[in-house]
């Protein structure tokens, strides 16, 4: 029997079933990062090879489902399900396929978690809500299945809510991320030295809490002598009306505006401050105004020349002729749903991915389906490719990726708001080492 | 005051399937065990709230307040004071919730009717505002209720794990339950119970027989602010997280009160099976459909046509449902009748809205 075993030594000091899982793994990670059809070839070879259970994968994703959230929220749950169907065109992980039920977070977070336990799921993706996740990741650590949370993005979840977390991890980047890259955008856009006033028109809850905060922070760093926050208004989630303050910003004029404004608001926001001529008055500066891409009218998009984060994801950066897993993703998001895929599209991409690559990985090498325990053990410290690049889940359960902003501009050819002149922040230049707190990072600087 | 044989049997049956819910919520994936127990908790403040409606007549839309007060109170001692005795947060939250519940009513009780009801979801959403704008509540993120060093609040100093937490906390529950709805009882059937149903049908006629009405009123809506202070602080262990939105938010309010709709108002147990079954239909309805939000309102379409008097209350003897129900059984024929009854109901309604329409475009001439 053994005579016709290969060995290990004639295959690289692999087996046969270790080499094709391997070559599973690899599959779903080439296909996930959207290069299938770059490298070619089928990768269904692997199926039913490795030493796993026969049954598919049972996956959960929480998000917003319906109502003005869901402007985010269906992004993500389009993002997770192409990531699910070309792990399953790519032959399942180790031949298992995925199955994705999706459920509308509303406000029951935990309940849509132990429900997705309790009906044996082997991993669970969401929420988008910060709130949702700050009650939820307890909760994930002591029931034990790994969640990649698709957003959920407040600062002080790893810092302070679950401080030496386990079982939870998070995808996207987080606030700090995305506030740091908007003042340094600021400050080499419109120049440290015409920046002496800031305000900020931010959502009235902890994530534009939170997001203010880090911005007024590190935009007093980054520029010599601070800065003056001349304003700062919390409109409610929906409002609609953001009169009182635009108009104090065409009061104040300072020299930058910043927002954290998402989806929706990011309309309203925008359709009144240009009826009332704010953007001759300051420079818009945002996280993540790019979310209300297909809300957007030309008019407004040119007035605003507004500079947008994206997160972790830009669609058209670098530029599609060169970089195919964008252009395929972009094409897959227009074809399939008629959007514009934003970086919450990512979100859901991305945790998926996430995962999936880490258990291919995982099945490599134990030669096994891996327990909840060592799929989070080999989350930690894990890196793999998306369409937006390379990513690393942090030891400290965080995903680091590249962070992106541009100029907002309009484009005929996508009939469309765009992002030109874009910038990619590596993860050190906008996040804090491992243990050390976001807030510690800016005032050190 | 002796209880039927009938509905002894009915409350031990009742009691039974409380009992076994966690063993229930093994058996099938659909039914959680969180679910039931947040049905519980929302339920028994409606049961508070019902001492309001059922007795005095006053419609709170503000009830969700002590719920909340009690679910911060549990939530800021632990995350900031780090207590983690379940009973002293228990006891905490009762507290506070039964203070905010005699500074509202003091407040509130000067009227009655509309402004009553106004007055109340203002309180309700003022504290709303309050919390949700302060750091110190966690703003919308919330706090969590997960004390020391265990990360969870104990009994009797006890650290348990996860599921076994949730069974005990269930359990927990369930005693201050049945310990609540013997005494809504004894309240509800006591000489203050009878005052509180003199002072519902005529205020003026109660205070002329020297009913001190509005001393009554104010201590019977302190009662109903405990139940929702205990619930509150129940709520707070369970989840372990508190959050305004769930807790205190105006439809909140709504819920409660539509629950004790629900289960029928009449009734003492109705806003407790109100609860279980509202949560339980928006928890199923999400999985279910986008428009689960639907669901309550066809619901309370359904129960103001077919089931007026609640769950509770149509399977009373007597009820309008039971009666039917009887004559459906003794002559199944008698469901074409109601059905021809119905269509000639629809094309009498039509007929005059028909009328109307002329009278209204070409006058009564």
């Amino acid at each position: 029997m053994s005579q016709d075993t290969p060995t290990d030594e004639r295959n690289g000091g692999m087996n046969r079933r270790t080499m094709l899982a391997a070559a599973g793994g690899t599959a779903v990670a080439t296909a996930l990062a959207g290069c299938s059809t770059l490298l070619g070839g089928s990768q269904s070879d692997v199926e039913g090879e490795a030493d796993v259970p026969d049954e598919p994968i049972q996956a959960g994703l929480q998000t917003f489902t319906e109502g003005a959230a869901a402007v985010l929220g269906l992004q993500a749950q389009h993002g997770a399900e192409l990531a699910v169907r070309r792990i399953n065109d790519a032959g399942g992980i180790a031949g298992r396929e995925m199955e994705l039920d999706t459920v509308h977070e509303a406000d029951a977070h935990v309940e849509n978690y132990t429900q997705f336990v309790d009906e044996g799921k082997d991993v669970t993706f969401g929420p988008i809500s910060s709130g949702g996740h700050a009650a939820m990741a307890p909760e994930v650590e002591s029931q034990g299945v790994v969640n990649v949370s698709t957003d959920g993005t407040v600062t002080t979840l790893y810092e302070g809510t679950v401080e030496d977390p386990t079982y939870s991890f998070r995808f996207q980047n987080y606030d700090v991320m995305e506030c740091v890259t908007a003042a340094r955008e600021a400050v080499s856009r419109v120049g440290a030295d015409e920046i002496d006033t800031i305000a900020g028109i931010n959502p009235n809850y902890a994530f534009g809490q939170d997001e203010w905060k880090f911005f007024e922070l590190a935009m007093n760093q980054l520029v010599d002598g601070g800065v003056d926050s001349v304003y700062e208004g919390f409109p409610d989630l929906g409002a609609t009306d953001m009169a009182t303050h635009i108009t104090e910003i065409n009061n104040v004029q300072p020299d930058v505006t910043f927002s954290s404004q998402w989806g929706g608001d990011v309309t309203t926001m925008m359709n009144q401050a240009s009826a009332n001529g704010m953007f001759g008055n300051t420079q818009l500066v945002g996280s993540v105004l790019y979310s209300a891409v297909d809300e957007l009218e030309r008019n407004v998009v040119e007035e605003a020349d507004a500079i947008s984060g994206s997160r972790n994801w830009y669609w058209g950066f670098p530029d599609r002729s060169r970089w195919a897993p964008n252009d395929d993703t972009f094409g897959a998001a227009r074809d399939e749903w008629d959007i514009v895929p934003t970086a919450h599209f990512m979100s859901g991409y991305g945790a998926v991915t996430a995962w999936a690559t880490a258990v291919a990985k995982l099945v490599d090498v134990i030669g096994g389906w891996p327990s909840q325990d060592q799929i989070a053990r080999g989350l930690e410290g894990h890196g793999f490719y998306t369409p937006a690049g390379y990513h690393v889940m942090s030891a400290g359960h965080q995903g680091k990726s590249n962070a992106f902003s541009g100029r907002m501009a309009w484009s005929e050819e996508v009939g469309a708001a765009v992002l030109e002149d874009v910038n990619a922040y590596a993860p050190q230049e906008v996040s804090p080492p491992e243990g050390t707190t976001a807030e510690e990072w800016v005032n050190g600087w | 005051m002796e209880l039927p044989p009938r509905r002894a049997a009915l409350g031990l049956l009742g009691l039974l399937l409380l009992v076994a819910v966690p063993d229930l919520a093994k058996l099938s994936p659909g039914l959680q065990l969180r679910v039931v127990h947040e049905g519980v908790l929302f339920g028994l403040a409606a049961v508070g709230l019902n001492l309001l409606l059922r007795h005095t007549r006053l419609v709170s839309f503000g009830h969700a307040a002590f719920f909340g007060t009690g679910a911060y109170t549990a939530a800021v001692l632990a995350s900031h004071f780090d207590v983690t005795s379940m009973l002293v947060l228990l006891a905490a939250a009762t507290l506070f919730g039964t203070l905010m519940a005699g500074v509202v009513g003091y407040l509130s009780l000067r009227h009655t009717g509309l402004y009553f009801s106004l007055l109340t979801l203002a309180f309700g959403q003022l504290l709303y505002a309050v919390v949700i704008g302060r750091g110190y509540f966690g703003s919308s993120d919330g706090l969590a209720v997960r004390p020391g060093e265990a990360n969870q609040a104990l009994l009797f100093g006890v650290e348990f794990g996860s599921e076994v937490y949730s069974v005990v906390v269930y359990y927990l529950t369930v005693l201050v339950v049945l310990l609540s709805l013997l005494v809504m009882w004894r309240v509800a059937n006591s000489p203050f119970g009878d005052a509180l149903d003199a002072i519902g049908q005529n205020r003026t006629r109660a205070r002329f027989i020297g009913i001190p009405v509005r001393r009554y009123v104010l201590a019977a809506f302190v009662v109903s602010g405990i139940y929702g202070g205990v619930a509150g602080g129940m709520y707070g262990l369970v989840q372990q997280h508190v959050r305004p939105e769930p807790t205190l938010y105006f439809l909140r309010s709504g819920d409660i009160l539509f629950m004790a709709i629900l289960g029928g108002f009449r009734t003492l147990v109705g806003p407790l099976v109100g609860g279980i079954v509202l949560v339980f239909l928006q928890d199923v309805g999400r999985d279910v459909t986008n428009y689960f939000d639907a669901l309550t309102g066809i619901v309370l379409v359904a129960l103001v046509y077919g089931f007026p008097r609640g769950i509770v209350g149509s399977l009373k003897a007597g009820s309008p449902f039971r009666r039917r129900l009887a004559s459906l059984r003794a002559d199944p024929s008698v469901a074409g009748a109601w059905l021809r009854g119905a269509w000639n109901a629809v094309v009498d309604a039509a007929a005059r809205a028909g009328e109307n329409l002329r009278i209204i475009i070409f006058g009564v001439n």
